[in-house]
């Protein structure tokens, strides 16, 4: 006979909150017209309580899902795809809710709201939101106790205390699961989220992209070092090459007719001639910088790294310009490990293709320009002769260094070097380069960021988009590519120190700091202190938690159990698992368990064992006069110890008005000890 | 789920050596028994179908979400287990009751070390009820039993099952307990009384209702004298309870005997003395039993009535 149940009253208000808490990240993110349906939910169920209406009938619920599922529709389009199908489930769960009579209902429910709290995973995976999740479990938990407590009289805040004892016990074990339990690789592909607005760096550079960048706080990406890490003026964090120019626009290019076989080398396939003379210049005693890099998601392929990367582990390939590609657009945060040997550039050759393309210039384009780099290149006898002649034209004229340059007109180039001469690092890489090129030197221009901050706590580098750079690289015959940074030459604390601090020391920088709002990042304060532990952690979840995968955790498993195997993962998983458990069964079933002996009852037994031990066994229900009698039969040598132990025990025992204090309780030890003497 | 013969004897076999009865049981692990409930299953596969979910988007959070599940579970095992670990129970109470009919036994459940939450008892094909107990503290439940036969009706198998906290897992455990109730003969109306001593039997019997009783006086109430006989206006009107003394009644002491009913079959005589010991009593005449073994002096009242009937049940072994 199934009886009629009701969802208990001291659970009612768990459950409305469990569904609620549940939602809640939807309902921040979602269409409004869910939170509109949730309260209205929620209003029915409280008026259903009160007993001021009846459940609404199967027409009502049925009506209000085919408008949860026409909303949906008319939201995002479509009725599949992860928001659509999220805000479907989260419809769901609050009609659900809805129509809770009996305790079946109550745990499809619960259910429901375990694969809420998953979706809600799916979106965001910060350290906060892994928190949230696990609150949300601990109500549910109470909701799962409250259902199963018929109790008219339980009370709900017990449930809640209940369930949070088992989550707190549940989340070691959960710790190790994640820890042992091996990855597998994934059965089909899924990915979430593909048209995302796309930050950071573009593939070209014109005037003023960069400077538009600079007054981003937005992180890039972080750098986690091995080791040594290079000095800031050393920290050039290398995206792109552009090497063509149309008078306005530096642009990627390739030479034509090379195909990418040839230009990208991707670990594991054939390599060219231009990875092998790289492999064949490496050697033992370089100085070399190991790091792991977690990027933010671009959307795009290119990612930043010191000179001359080796990629150690990630999915990416190292380009002939000694830069990394992605193997797919990065559309989540993504790590990979390099090691960077600056000392091995000079083994990459020049082709005369290349050449060519690195001395390209646009037609009518700067004249002026170029008759200066003429000059220069008549009156010097080297290459490095010339850079160091132009770096020091933009030292001795009145260049200045600015995040607000004023507009050029129609010959930029020109336009720059003699008539503004205000300008931000991508109008002096740009003209450099250019002036380079004039004089005959292959040029290029590099684009990626600059320096980037420490976390004290970590020791992590976080590079942020105002870190955002542009500089030129020149081929020196015998050096390979060498970085000239004509910015450092105008101005050298924007390399020395970075952007921030070179704002602060100029007179409009500091107005100009305020108007962004980057002053927060550079002051000292305790803002600044919080700002950092929570990079830190935030940080540590990434690597530690978020890049838990199978790699990582081999090397964890290696490291901790000597060797991987199947059968050595078992075991470590059953020991920890069973230990964690009898720790439990330990502290659950016998903690506060037998009722204590009181220290009284402890002397009587002490004394029991030792004379059953001594002589012949005693019986258990013996009082103290008993077992004198039975010590002085045994032992007559004893028998005046034992009278005044049982007596001054009785008296302690049976006096009504006091305790005994400490003093006499020494006493009777001391008696009792007496007496063990004269038992052989 | 109906095991095939053999199976279930070996089966009842096997739980009855396992679990011998006795008079009081603390639940041990030796005694309880533990497997997930239907919603259980369907949990794991919750966790399972996480798991999935997060290798295949190549999420840590949703797979340390299906880990923490899997790791309630397994310290919901725990808790259940410990929710039926260390009850006692132990014989209470018994109602006896007329063959055929119902009577009850009362099952104290006393909660040593901790509190326990609804606990379920009930006897195989019946209707569960539910109890929880403070620590330190004893609750008392009363379980009809049906009395299909006059004599003793030992306590069936009792099932003690829980599902707290989380309903993920069931726990329970059997308990026989050295119980019994007393089914009382069922009445078997006949006209002779077996009686002898007094007058004349039959008038005695016949002229039952007129009333030869003569009022003598009044004595302070003890427990067990007849209610019918308590002197209820002197009681309302403030002079304490008191039982009314009757003259020996003119016909004397009756004895129901036995050996006055011979010829039919040993069932069929108790449920005769039976039917007599519930009629004379209605008419407030002493009477006695004679039973082979076993002979109870004439008295009347309720404690006497009972004892007359206990005898009956208990019949040969008193």
């Amino acid at each position: 006979m199934a009886r009629i149940y009701q969802v208990p009253s001291h659970t009612r208000l768990w459950l409305a909150l469990a569904v609620l808490l549940c939602s809640l990240p939807q309902l921040v993110k979602g269409p409004p017209w869910q939170a509109g349906l949730l309260l209205l939910v929620i209003l029915i169920r409280w008026l259903v309580e009160q007993q001021r209406m009846t459940l609404p009938g199967r027409m009502v619920r049925s009506l209000l899902l085919i408008g949860a599922v026409v909303l949906t529709f008319y939201s995002f389009g479509r009725l599949y795809g992860p928001e659509a199908g999220v805000a479907l489930l989260v419809s769901l769960f609050a009609l659900k809710y809805l129509e809770v009579v009996q305790q079946r209902d109550a745990y499809v429910v619960i259910v429901l709201g375990y694969f809420v709290c998953a979706t809600a995973l799916l979106f965001s995976q910060a350290p906060g939101m892994f928190l949230y999740v696990v609150l949300c479990m601990t109500v549910l938990t109470t909701c799962l106790v409250g259902i199963n407590h018929s109790d008219t009289r339980a009370s709900g805040l017990l449930h809640g205390r209940r369930a949070l004892v088992i989550t707190l016990q549940a989340i070691p074990l959960m710790v190790v699961l994640f820890l042992l339990v091996p990855r597998v690789a994934p059965l089909w592909n899924m990915q979430v989220g593909g048209d995302k607005a796309r930050t950071g760096m573009s593939d070209s550079m014109s005037p003023g992209q960069i400077s538009e960048l600079s007054e981003s706080a937005e992180l890039a990406f972080r750098v986690d070092f091995q080791g040594d890490m290079p000095p800031r003026a050393q920290r050039y964090w290398r995206g792109l090459t552009l090497s063509h120019y149309d008078g306005r626009t530096w642009q990627q290019a390739v030479p034509q007719g090379q195909p990418e076989s040839e230009y990208l080398y991707q670990r594991g396939s054939e390599k060219p001639d231009w990875y092998k003379r790289l492999e064949g210049r490496r050697s033992p005693d370089q100085q070399y910088y190991r790091y792991q890099v977690i990027a933010e998601p671009t959307q795009r392929r290119w990612l930043f790294s010191l000179d001359v990367p080796f990629p150690l582990y990630g999915d990416v390939s190292l380009a002939k310009d000694m830069r990394l590609v992605a193997n797919q657009p990065v559309s989540e945060r993504f790590a990979y490990r390099v090691d960077s040997v600056p000392a091995v550039s000079a083994a990459i050759n020049l082709t005369s293709q290349e050449r060519q393309l690195m001395l390209s210039l646009p037609e009518g384009a700067g004249r002026k320009a170029r008759g200066l780099a003429h000059q220069w290149r008549l009156e010097s006898d080297s290459a490095s002769d010339i850079a160091q002649r132009a770096l020091d034209y933009f030292r001795d004229q009145p260049f200045h260094y600015t995040l607000r340059p004023p507009r050029l007109t129609v010959d930029p180039v020109d336009d720059f070097l003699f008539r503004t001469r205000r300008g931000f690092c991508e109008h002096y890489a740009s003209s450099f380069t250019f002036l380079m090129r004039a004089a005959g030197v292959p040029a290029r221009v590099v684009v990626g960021y600059q320096g980037g901050e420490r976390n004290e706590l970590g020791s992590h580098l976080l590079v942020r988009q105002y870190d955002a750079h542009a500089w030129s690289e020149i081929w020196l015959g015998g050096h390979g590519w060498t970085r000239v940074d004509p910015t450092g030459a105008v101005a050298p604390d924007r390399i020395e120190l970075g952007l921030r601090e070179a704002l602060e020391n100029s007179e409009d920088g500091r107005d100009l700091l305020d108007d962004l709002g980057l002053r927060r990042f550079s002051d000292g304060g305790l803002f600044a202190k919080v700002s950092q532990l929570m990079d830190y952690v935030d940080f540590r979840w990434q690597t530690w938690v978020l890049g838990y995968d199978s790699a990582f955790q081999s090397e964890f498993l290696e490291d901790l159990l000597g060797a991987v195997s199947p059968v050595r993962i078992a075991i470590a998983l059953i020991v920890a698992v069973t230990l964690l458990m009898g720790l439990y069964a330990l502290f659950l079933l016998w903690h506060g368990g037998n009722e204590r002996l009181t220290l009284m009852e402890r002397e009587y037994w002490r004394l029991h064992q030792r004379v059953s031990e001594r002589g012949r066994p005693l019986e258990a229900g013996l009082t103290p006069m008993q077992l004198c009698q039975a010590i002085s039969e045994q032992w007559p040598q004893a028998a005046i110890a034992a009278d005044n132990w049982a007596k001054y025990y009785q008296k302690l025992h049976y006096d009504p008005v006091s305790l005994p204090n400490k003093q006499q309780k020494r006493h009777l030890r001391s008696l009792r000890n007496r007496l063990y003497k004269l038992l052989d | 789920m109906q095991l095939s013969a053999p199976l279930r004897n070996f089966y009842e076999r096997w739980l009855a050596r396992r679990l011998p009865s006795a008079r009081q049981i603390v639940l041990d692990q030796r005694r309880i028994f533990i497997f997930p409930t239907g919603y259980g299953f369907f949990y794991l596969l919750v966790a399972a179908l996480l798991f999935i979910g997060g290798i295949n988007y190549e999420n840590n959070l949703i797979l340390a979400l299906s880990f923490l599940l899997a790791s309630l579970f397994m310290v919901a095992i725990l808790h259940t287990f410990r929710n039926l670990s260390a009850l006692g129970i132990r014989n209470g109470d018994s109602e006896s009751g007329f063959a055929g009919e119902e009577g009850a036994l009362e099952i104290v459940l006393f909660a040593q070390r901790r509190e326990h939450h609804c606990v379920w008892l009930r006897w195989r094909g019946q209707d569960g009820q539910q109890i929880s107990i403070r620590r330190g503290e004893e609750e008392s439940l009363w379980l009809n039993l049906p009395l299909a036969e006059r004599g003793r009706v030992m306590a069936p198998r009792l099932k003690v099952e829980s599902r707290f906290p989380l309903g993920l897992l069931r726990t329970w455990s059997y308990v026989t307990l050295d119980h019994y109730c007393l089914a009382w003969p069922r009445p078997k109306e006949s006209l002779d009384c077996p009686a002898d001593g007094g007058k004349e039997n039959q008038e005695a019997f016949s002229s039952g209702q007129s009333g030869n009783d003569e009022f003598q006086g009044l004595r302070s109430y003890i427990p067990g004298d007849s209610l019918r006989r308590v002197d209820w206006k002197g009681y309302a009107a403030g002079r304490g309870l008191n039982t009314k003394q009757f003259e020996e009644p003119v016909g004397g002491r009756l004895w129901l005997r036995w050996d006055r009913l011979p010829g039919i079959g040993e069932e069929q005589r108790l449920s005769v003395l039976c039917y007599w010991i519930l009629q004379l009593d209605q008419q407030r005449q002493p009477y006695g039993l004679a039973l082979p073994g076993l002979t109870l002096a004439p008295d009347t009242g309720d404690v006497h009535r009972w004892r007359l009937l206990d005898a009956l049940a208990g019949y040969p072994d008193f």
